[in-house]
């Protein structure tokens, strides 16, 4: 019995992180636009576009082509099983955060073979700006795991999610962890690669980057995957910092008002160059992160 | 009798396969893999015979003794069986190339002194090892002549004043315990004073640390890494740096013990720490500097710094996880390097080049090298289900049981920087597109295939079973004294964070079914050439449409003028005065007789003078 909750559980968290993502993705052009001033496309338009791209029929560059993509949505569902969503996580107890920081490789480096193989430039400047941005802000994001792991002194996500559950939110328990809090949202946006940071895929530079060379499937898969890319970067969010949830409600409610949040900065901004990204990622965000870090090492 | 065997038939397989070589080509490459292969099949077959045995002869009054333990035979496991997967590679690799006679002979030479190593039972026979080694590496890495002398010649002025100040250490213990019996002077290790020890270490640490090029002992590895012949790199990168690492492993953790070893150092500078901060440093410095290569071997030398860094961090923590992945990790290294090396090695021998801005597009030509550089590559990185997540695992887990955060900090951007390296190579070479010269390249010969595949498997298998080796490695570590892990198949059980790589395959498992599902369910794609890109309507330049050249420049750029080998340059500078005043010196002899017979009439007269005075 507890073995086919178990299985029920692995199927249906995909799912709904699947949901969730293309809802915030729908969400996010509406509000973007409504910023703008524009009327903007329906709440549904990221789904409808996904059904339209499945009925396509793509190009393929080769076995690496396909196989890369593969790889990359595939990295991006076992994540969503390791990060707990209102407490279940099927997988978290097989390596704790160590394993999420490794597994969230995954899914770069499937898109960047795949986009490598299709022997386009533009896809290769957009997958070395990619590695290049994801480089600016480890750095950080290491310095914000460390303290975490450091604070609650375990590797477990689901025992990091209890203790604030038990106590209060971290982003509030502490000042070395309201530094960190502040530096992760700082660089929520170059995580999610949108908006100052996406650079990576800039239509007017480099034609879509890595994107350049899909088609039909290739670009379904791609948005679910880039889906599961929000959804993974906000659920890390609010289960590190805001205490996650055992509440569906409450846990959507958090990663819808830190999502908006983020939002509203990111629509007024002009996108940034590689090495102005990497000089604001390398600045203030690591500043902060680092300055937690040392205040946890010291109390 | 087995060990003593083992070598004899190393060395004495060896001069025949020169003296085969000679009589028919064939028979010598037959020789060579041969011996090599037997060499793998004695050490399987000495598995679990744990034993000393004490020659029958001596040397200058010394005993000789050969022991086999569990942690030489696991070193003993990886040189044999690389050697001789890098001997098949060179079947191929090395055809129509001259002096291939010595080529092999060399190659069964530097793996049997290092078999000799790992089975010394006495600190004498392992410096007349090492020294063996040592010569015969600089015999080859200077084999293709010109720039490979120059390496050659920096690794071996390294390497002697290295062996230098080993024998000094050695000498030193001979007349402290009257005996150079590793046994028996860990038996009566509390004689000596920690000041004493500090010294041997610091004398131990030149001489190890060179050839494990830790920084700053580093600096001839990238130059004799890049210039010797590529099977021979893989060994060189694969097992030959590790030795270095088993001569630290011997005396932290089995002549002196590690309780007394965390204790050493100079007051409050224990020498734990600045090994694992030195250990630090070598990940860090080297992984960015690995990054602004254009030569792949140099790319790859750069990275085995880096990844030698993690092997120190994690042996020198000193506890039981630690040791277990920086032992884990020598094998993974091993593993991985060595697989790139031969994959480079496969890419040069077919296009005569492995500079990173001309290359492109093989994947089409080399299916199955492009493979090996992927996998090599991922467990470079450490992606989970390769034998490096498993080893980087392991030591990240055990700097944070030992609270040492900004180590594990630092260990971990140089993942991040392997990600760049790693992703350069795969794309410059494989990715991309295929030059018009290339397009009718025939495909790797089958001899490169082998051991291709071979480490290919082995990087997968050791990822996600873990267990065999761990099990091994853990049995070591209980050896030591060090306390014992709950070690099962799938990887680590313990109470603050438990590793089990069967959950993460499994779920990477289905996970791919099931996107492989939805998308060949989807309708067909199109097959396309390369030349059908997209141009943004302008049509496809031949030839120019690639993008390799300073592939990261906009962090060139930033990083470049920081990361000058300033060691590399010191070292130059010092070796450019000892030569200036060589030169100085040099100048005495004139090669006139008339100046020769005035120094010996100025040293007559001298002697009168005191003579006289007296």
């Amino acid at each position: 019995m507890i073995m086919i909750i178990e299985v029920v559980k692995i199927i249906v968290l995909p799912l709904i992180a699947l949901i969730i993502g293309i809802f915030l993705m729908g969400l996010a052009r509406m509000i973007t636009a409504r910023i703008h001033w524009r009327y903007g496309p329906p709440i549904t338009q990221p789904l409808i576009d996904m059904v339209k791209f499945f009925d396509q029929r793509g190009i393929s560059h080769g076995f690496i082509f396909d196989f890369g993509i593969i790889l990359s949505l595939a990295g991006s569902i076992v994540l969503v099983l390791f990060i707990p969503f209102c407490k279940i996580a099927p997988l978290s107890n097989s390596g704790g955060l160590l394993v999420i920081l490794y597994l969230m490789l995954i899914t770069p480096l499937g898109i960047a073979l795949s986009s490598g193989a299709s022997g386009n430039p533009n896809a290769s400047i957009g997958i070395s700006r990619k590695f290049m941005l994801a480089l600016g802000y480890e750095v950080p994001f290491i310095l914000i795991i460390l303290t975490i792991m450091k604070s609650y002194n375990s590797l477990s996500l689901i025992d990091i999610v209890n203790v604030q559950q038990a106590g209060t939110w971290s982003i509030i328990s502490s000042l070395p962890l309201f530094l960190t809090g502040v530096a992760y949202f700082l660089i929520l946006p170059a995580i999610l690669g949108v908006r100052p940071f996406d650079m990576t895929t800039a239509p007017q530079e480099i034609s879509s980057g890595p994107k350049v060379e899909y088609s039909g499937k290739y670009l379904a898969l791609l948005s679910i995957e880039h889906a599961l890319t929000l959804y993974i970067g906000l659920t890390l969010f609010v289960n590190l910092f805001l205490g996650g949830s055992a509440n569906f409600i409450l846990f959507f409610i958090k990663i819808l008002i830190v999502f908006i949040i983020g939002l509203f900065i990111n629509a007024v901004f002009p996108r940034f160059r590689i090495e102005q990204a990497l000089k604001y990622l390398w600045g203030i965000p690591t500043l902060l992160a680092l300055a937690g870090l040392i205040l946890t090492m010291i109390i | 009798m087995t060990l003593q065997l083992i070598l004899l038939i190393g060395f004495c397989g060896a001069i025949i396969t020169y003296f085969a070589g000679k009589i028919l080509p064939v028979l010598r490459e037959i020789f060579a893999v041969a011996i090599s292969l037997l060499l793998v099949g004695m050490i399987v077959y000495a598995y679990g015979r744990y034993s000393q045995e004490i020659a029958q002869f001596g040397f200058l009054n010394f005993k000789i003794v050969f022991t086999l333990n569990r942690l030489s035979w696991l070193f003993a496991i990886i040189i044999s069986s690389l050697s001789a997967l890098s001997i098949i590679f060179s079947l191929s690799y090395m055809k129509g190339k001259e002096r291939q006679d010595f080529f092999y002979m060399m190659m069964l030479f530097v793996s049997t002194s290092m078999l000799g190593i790992v089975f010394s039972g006495t600190f004498l026979q392992l410096f007349i090892f090492w020294e063996i080694m040592s010569w015969s590496t600089f015999l080859l890495i200077s084999y293709s002549k010109g720039k490979a002398v120059k390496a050659g010649l920096k690794y071996i002025t390294m390497s002697i004043i290295g062996s230098m100040a080993m024998l000094v250490a050695v000498i030193s213990l001979y007349l402290k315990f009257g005996t150079l019996e590793i046994s028996v002077i860990s038996q009566n290790i509390d004689i000596a004073s920690l000041r004493y020890l500090s010294c041997i270490f610091g004398l131990l640490f030149l001489g190890f640390g060179v050839k494990a090029a830790v920084v700053p002992l580093h600096t001839w590895l990238p130059d004799a890494h890049s210039e010797a012949p590529s099977p021979f790199s893989a060994i060189l990168s694969g097992i030959l740096i590790k030795m270095g690492i088993y001569g630290f492993i011997l005396m932290m953790y089995m002549v002196v013990g590690i309780k007394i070893f965390m204790t050493l150092g100079v007051g409050w500078m224990k020498f734990h720490y600045v090994f694992a901060w030195l250990g630090v440093i070598s990940i860090l410095i080297p992984s960015f500097i690995a990054i602004l290569q254009n030569d792949a071997k140099r790319l790859l030398a750069w990275s085995s710094v880096g990844q030698i860094g993690y092997i120190i961090v994690g042996i020198s923590m000193g506890t039981g996880l630690g040791f277990l992945g920086g032992t884990f990790h020598i094998f993974s290294h091993a593993v991985f390097k060595g697989l790139l090396f031969l994959t480079i090695a496969s890419v040069e021998y077919r296009t005569r080049t492995r500079d990173l801005d001309q290359l492109g597009g093989l994947i089409k030509k080399m299916p199955i090298t492009f493979l090996g550089g992927l996998i090599g590559v991922m467990g470079l990185i450490g992606i989970p289900l390769t034998n490096g997540f498993i080893s980087k695992w392991l030591i990240y887990k055990s700097l944070f049981e030992s609270n040492r955060m900004f180590l594990l900090l630092f260990s971990l951007i140089g993942t991040w920087a392997a990600i760049l390296y790693g992703y350069k190579i795969l794309h410059n070479v494989f990715l991309g597109q295929l030059p018009e010269k290339y397009r009718n390249m025939k495909r790797e010969p089958v001899f490169m295939q082998i051991p291709i595949i071979i480490l290919s498997l082995t990087v997968i298998l050791s990822g996600i079973f873990p267990g065999i080796i761990l099990k091994l490695i853990n049995n070591i570590a209980f050896s030591f004294g060090l306390e014992s892990l709950n070690v099962n198949m799938w990887g680590v059980v313990s109470e603050t964070g438990t590793l089990n790589i069967r959950n993460i395959f499994f779920g990477i498992l289905a996970a791919i079914a099931l996107v492989s599902i939805i998308f060949y369910s989807a309708k067909r794609s199109w097959k396309v050439s390369q030349d059908d890109n997209y141009a943004a309507g302008a049509f496809v330049p031949v030839e120019k449409y690639n993008y390799t050249v300073e592939f990261y420049a906009p962090l060139y750029k930033m990083i470049r003028k920081y990361l000058k080998d300033v060691i590399d340059i010191f070292y130059c500078w010092i070796a450019g005065l000892v030569d200036a005043l060589c030169n100085g010196i040099r100048k005495i002899y004139t090669g006139d007789i008339g100046t020769y017979v005035g120094y010996i009439l100025f040293f007559l007269a001298f002697l009168i003078i005191i003579y006289l005075r007296g």
